[in-house]
């Protein structure tokens, strides 16, 4: 069943959907209410429109498994010492010893496949070394969320 | 009325100053929105924690790009729908096989908790062009010419999707309303 009123000029229609959504201009709102004020069947296509928004409200808001934040570089500026004893200038260091007991030692027939091969063991040192060190980094912020987790929801609680 | 010392714009210029701090107050303010828009579009918890965090991230990167502070809730859904639509292009054989959802089961008599689960279902249903237009406009308030700048379309396609979703969730929750009509009369 449609309005009659606006069967003979369906261009001057207001839009339901952008009145019932505040979409509209002020002059085409209050057409729209002026019209609404006088026509069961436009009143009852609002009324319906107005309800599913109701009903779309009721969709609850979900709580976040956890909360986001960041740290601030800084943090994980390291100092001198940790410089020092990184992961890195060890195997830096290492590589440097190899290359300088080669030169002090050696016979001097050091074969590249050797320079090589003691390259290849430092770097995959300093590898396996960087892998346990985010896993650590992993588990301690792992431990850091839960633990900031459990104080937010502890305050959500007590609320 | 809700008065706020710092106001978002005030954060922005902090956090570009590069105080984290600063940043971590301003995702406090959005990220539960964000997570709940990102939560409906991919329909999976874990994913839409991650996007999020992608999310602020980016955002966080982005931020010297950011032309007008005021206008930074826009942004930052531009920024959402981006990461959640990339994310639905990568699972998309995924959740072809999958299937079509359940159809809702609509007993006429639902509590508000099954009542949110049917409200659920019913947007399941739609498209994700036409979800997320229901989406920023019913849950986040956006005006259509702001849903345009997220969605980068014009403001008659946000309208079309929006109308034919609104047509569908009518139909979808018809149930719902006669008997929120009977139960009021």
């Amino acid at each position: 069943m449609s309005c009659s009123f606006f069967d003979t000029k369906p261009e001057s229609k207001p839009d339901w959907k952008a009145y019932v959504l505040r979409e509209l201009g002020q002059d085409a709102h209050r057409q729209a209410e002026a019209h609404l004020a006088t026509c069961s069947i436009c009143h009852e296509e609002v009324a319906t429109l107005r309800l599913t928004l109701d009903t779309l409200s009721t969709l609850r808001e979900e709580e976040m498994p956890r909360r986001i934040a960041f740290v601030s570089d800084k943090v994980f500026e390291p100092r001198w010492w940790q410089r020092v004893f990184s992961p890195t200038f060890a195997a830096g260091a290492l590589v440097a010893a190899a290359i300088l007991i080669h030169g002090l030692v050696g016979t001097g027939r050091t074969s590249q496949d050797q320079v090589d091969a003691a390259v290849t063991k430092a770097v995959s040192q300093m590898e396996a070394r960087h892998v346990q060190e985010i896993q650590a980094m992993y588990e301690q912020l792992d431990v850091r969320n839960k633990q900031v987790a459990n104080m937010y929801h502890n305050a959500v609680l007590s609320r | 009325m809700i008065f706020r010392e710092v106001e978002d714009p005030d954060l922005i210029a902090k956090a570009r100053r590069g105080d984290v701090e600063a940043y971590n107050l301003l995702v406090s303010r959005w990220e539960k929105r964000v997570f709940n828009y990102l939560l409906r579009l991919v329909s999976n918890r874990e994913d839409a924690m991650d996007v999020s965090q992608d999310v602020f991230l980016k955002a966080y990167q982005s931020l010297p790009k950011l032309d007008d502070p005021a206008r930074f809730s826009g942004w930052l859904f531009r920024i959402a729908h981006n990461e959640a639509f990339s994310l639905l292009r990568r699972k998309r054989p995924e959740a072809e096989l999958a299937g079509e959802p359940r159809p809702a089961d609509l007993n006429p008599r639902l509590l508000p908790i099954e009542l949110s689960l049917a409200v659920e279902t019913a947007l399941g249903r739609l498209s994700p062009d036409q979800r997320e237009a229901v989406l920023l406009k019913v849950y986040q308030g956006f005006k259509f010419e702001e849903m345009a700048e997220i969605l980068e379309c014009p403001v008659s396609t946000v309208k079309s999707r929006l109308y034919t979703a609104l047509d569908l969730l009518k139909a979808t929750l018809a149930p719902m309303h006669k008997t929120a009509l009977r139960g009021e009369s």
